[in-house]
């Protein structure tokens, strides 16, 4: 006998009230250097994870040197002026941490994730090739290879070549996030091991900087830890502002086509000016997306282009954040032949958001989604670190996320409408075709 | 020897039904949410040569509705209740998932439930066209229009023969997927879809009695479904193979080398995992220094070791730098391996490699959902959630000698398949 037949229906169960959100309370400290300290306790497996956020990223590259910042990241776990990069390595690998640094475009992050019972050890070797990296010339000229033919290798990948020519059409090649953080390969090239440790003697600095924590470890013992180990790392990081934005997208109401042979998906983008992270349209404008695309498969885009249509595996929006405005992106990768119709239905979506405002059981369903999934947001350390992160890169108030939930709540069909109108339309969008 | 680490427990009460249905609770009230795993023990190794994909494009299709929760339903009702979920289809397995508010568990095990017993209703040749579609598109997103995306599955081609279900992809080949019909999705679903084929997972804040009365609730009253019919026996993976090579649209020459061990769970587990430490995570390792710092030939190099039942499968895989003959990788791995073979790993190579992967371990075991993954995948291929803890505690007491051992064994040198990646135009055919 089938399933079904044997199976009865069972009534779809009512709930109760959703749990309260609870959002994890952070110790903020300053250490006698400056360096501020962002903490949280995690209770739970035996774990640390660390991020350090330098004000300066690949938007304080010198001019022609695109690439220094990233590079200087890459160079500190390279050898110190006490430890050569072998015995450097040995030392991490034997306490079984993890450790990584890259520069965005609006900052330098250095990351650590240690086993609690290495947190005095692993801290004294964060600290150490922090303050003094040694830029061995050797390791440089490793390190900057591997970086030319990772900028290379790259552009194989068509999805990496649409990214990276929508950038330049929204914020124009002049501007840092115009750019690839990484640099461009004529620049790579040029850097010279005085620039990075240049770069490194002003913009690494504890004042100015911030280190956001997560784990099983008490903020107190965290704290003098630090304070042990980062006690000789002195001065000021120097924050130069970044160029304005343009006020218009240059590449808006364009669309860019880039062949690709035997294409036989399409790589779409489309994307415009959105606001700085500070913005006070950041949440209205988030409720916004998701509706249009945050949410993949319920989003309305996902619903048409993947489950209506079956153009493609995925599609999806989003801002990205900034000190300045970001931008606003709609990915897909459609069949090569549905590109101009998956173009056109994505561009009447938008202009439905746009045009009428959005109903109330589907607006509640993303405010709903938004609030209500916080728990998930903060579940791990390391999307604990990454919460906080975002409050201390953008000047957030130290209880945005406190007050999340509420903020969210008051979102309306018409702030949805405004945002949509604001930075979705039509008009402000370059687009980005590879196939 | 003295464990190096302390133990690692992740305390898991179990409770079978008596439609077969095992139930594993594991209770931790640190966040307000619960996350409910669904595993069934069939994976892409129950499907037949010429139906390959079958069992993806079916965990796409159960996304589709069921006979009291439409098509739509399922991502929306969860999304109303700041729920997340998803599916995922492998070797062995499939596994479907959701991560809710503990208020809302009720909704995810009905959700469950329902395509679980009332799937087939609503299964419709459109639905299958339209997912068809979804999955193509899929598979031309991450494997034929990625760098490097077919090498997997030319790779798996070589190292297993034609007639070991391990020898295909399990997001399918093209023509397969064209092919699958209705019956074929209808009947892979009632072999293996059933009570007695699955194990879930309650983890988070839910006390277990709860979580065994909700289960009851919800799945007590489904027939526990026939037993599975599976393979008896399967061909023994090639010990060595003849090395292959395709072209593909990319700048660099990549090397892959893949061997079959053991089986996860066996006891030379934990001692294969922390030798893929020892040779390629961490700057220090065997590999990142033999290929990257010091040799100066390959811009990355990885390992990877598949969790899965009928073998494990030992991968090494190096991209080219600028230059480089592929060729000049290979025989660095092969010594980098024979130095291993010959004169074993000190003790503080294989402690520092086993903080590692304890590292990896918490990281992983952090998240709710991967720890009900993780107690998921003890229960349906090693028996029983306990044996997660068993498996952890490999780990503290793997010597050096040990190490020395399982690279003697599983990577002599030959052995297993290799496959270079070259530049050049890329060829899309099924390798089958």
């Amino acid at each position: 006998m089938p399933r079904d037949a044997a199976a009865r229906a069972l009534p779809r169960p009512r709930l109760g009230p959703p749990p309260a959100p609870r959002v994890p309370e952070a110790q903020r400290f300053t250490l006698d250097n400056g360096l501020r300290v962002v903490a949280v306790e995690r209770p739970g497996l035996p774990q640390v994870v660390l991020r350090l956020m330098l004000p300066t990223g690949s938007g304080g590259d010198p001019a022609g040197r695109a690439g220094t910042a990233a590079l200087t990241a890459q160079l500190l776990g390279e050898g110190t002026a006490t430890r050569p990069a072998a015995a450097l390595h040995a030392a991490l690998d034997g306490l079984g941490a993890a450790f990584s640094a890259q520069a965005t475009h609006d900052g330098s992050e250095v990351e650590m994730r240690l086993l609690a019972e290495t947190l005095d050890a692993g801290l004294s070797l964060l600290a150490e090739l922090l303050c003094e990296p040694a830029f061995p010339p050797g390791e440089l000229e490793r390190v900057r290879a591997e970086l030319l033919d990772a900028l290379e290798a790259r552009l194989d990948d068509p999805a990496n070549v649409a990214d990276d020519r929508l950038m330049r059409e929204v914020f124009g090649p002049e501007h840092p996030y115009g750019r690839l953080s990484i640099g461009t390969p004529d620049a790579v090239a040029m850097i010279a091991r005085d620039e990075l440790a240049g770069f490194h003697a002003r913009h690494y600095r504890p004042a100015g900087a911030v280190l956001v924590a997560a784990g099983s470890v008490p903020p107190a013992t965290l704290l003098r830890s630090l304070e042990r180990s980062f006690a000789g790392w002195l001065g000021e990081a120097a924050a130069p502002a970044l160029p304005p934005v343009p006020a218009h997208a240059p590449g808006a109401g364009r669309c860019v086509e880039l062949p690709w042979p035997d294409a036989a998906q399409a790589e779409l983008r489309l994307g415009g000016l959105g606001m700085e992270r500070s913005s006070r349209d950041w949440v209205p404008g988030i409720v916004a997306n998701y509706l249009l695309g945050g949410s993949t498969i319920t989003g309305r885009l996902g619903r048409l282009l993947r489950e209506e249509k079956g153009w493609t595996y995925g599609v999806r929006s989003g801002f990205s954040a900034g000190r300045q405005p970001g931008g606003w992106v709609v990915e897909t990768a459609v069949e090569a032949e549905a590109a101009e119709a998956a173009l056109e239905a994505t561009l009447a979506e938008i202009e439905r958001l746009c045009r009428e405002p959005v109903g109330d059981d589907e607006l509640q369903r993303a405010r709903d989604a938004l609030v209500l999934s916080l728990p998930r947001a903060f579940e791990t350390p390391g999307r604990i670190v990454s919460r906080f992160a975002t409050i201390e890169s953008y000047g957030l108030a130290p209880d945005y996320w406190q007050r999340f939930a509420g903020e969210i709540a008051a979102v309306d069909a018409a702030a949805v409408q405004e945002m949509a109108n604001r930075y979705f339309r039509a008009a402000g969008l370059a687009r980005v075709l590879v196939r | 020897m003295q464990p190096r680490l302390d133990p690692l427990r992740i305390a898991s009460q179990t409770h079978t039904l008596a439609n077969g249905l095992r139930v594993v609770a594991h209770y931790d009230a640190s966040a307000p949410s619960v996350a409910v795993h669904l595993m069934y023990h069939a994976g892409s190794r129950e499907e037949h040569p010429g139906r390959t994909g079958l069992a993806h494009l079916l965990e796409h299709l159960m996304f589709e509705g069921s006979l009291h929760a439409p098509k739509g339903e399922f991502d929306d009702l969860l999304e109303r209740v700041g729920g997340s979920n998803n599916g995922s289809t492998w070797l062995d397995r499939t596994n479907y998932f959701e991560t809710v508010p503990a208020h809302a568990v009720e909704l995810a095990l009905w959700l469950e439930r329902e395509r679980m017993a009332h799937f087939l209703p609503v299964l419709s040749e459109e639905m299958l066209e339209l997912q068809r579609g979804v999955v193509l598109n899929e598979r031309l997103q991450s494997c034929e229009s990625r760098p490097y995306g077919l090498a997997d599955e030319r790779l798996y081609a070589s190292l297993f023969p034609a007639a070991h279900p391990y020898s295909w992809p399990t997001i399918g080949y093209r023509a397969d997927l064209e092919a699958i019909t209705l019956a074929d999705v209808r009947a892979f679903y009632e072999q293996f879809y059933t009570p007695r084929n699955a194990v879930l997972v309650l983890a988070g804040d839910l006390r277990p009695e709860r979580a065994f009365a909700l289960a009851e609730r919800y799945f007590g009253d489904l027939p526990a479904g026939p037993p599975p019919s599976r393979l008896d026996g399967v061909a023994a993976p090639h010990a060595r193979t003849r090395p292959l090579s395709m072209q593909d649209h990319v700048s660099f020459p990549r090397w892959y080398r893949a061997t079959a061990v053991p089986r996860f769970g066996s006891p030379e587990w934990a001692a294969l995992d922390v030798l893929s430490y020892v040779l390629a995570d961490g700057e220090s390792s065997r590999l990142q220094r033999a290929l990257v710092r010091d040799g100066q030939l390959a811009q990355d190099a990885d390992t990877w070791l598949f969790p899965t039942e009928l073998h494990g499968v030992f991968g090494i895989v190096a991209t080219a730098r600028s230059g480089v003959e592929p060729a000049r990788i290979a025989a660095a791995v092969e010594r980098t391996l024979a130095e291993l073979r010959e004169q074993g790993a000190t003790e503080e190579e294989v402690a520092g490699a086993v903080r590692r992967a304890r590292r990896d371990q918490l990281a992983a075991l952090d998240e709710l959902e991967e720890r009900a993954e993780e107690l998921a995948l003890a229960a349906t291929l090693l028996g029983d959630a306990e044996r997660l803890n068993e498996q952890l505690d490999l780990y503290r007491r793997v010597t050096p000698d040990e190490l020395q051992r399982v690279a003697r064994e599983y990577l002599a040198e030959g052995s297993g398949a290799t496959l270079t990646v070259l530049p050049g135009e890329e060829v899309v055919a099924d390798a089958a």
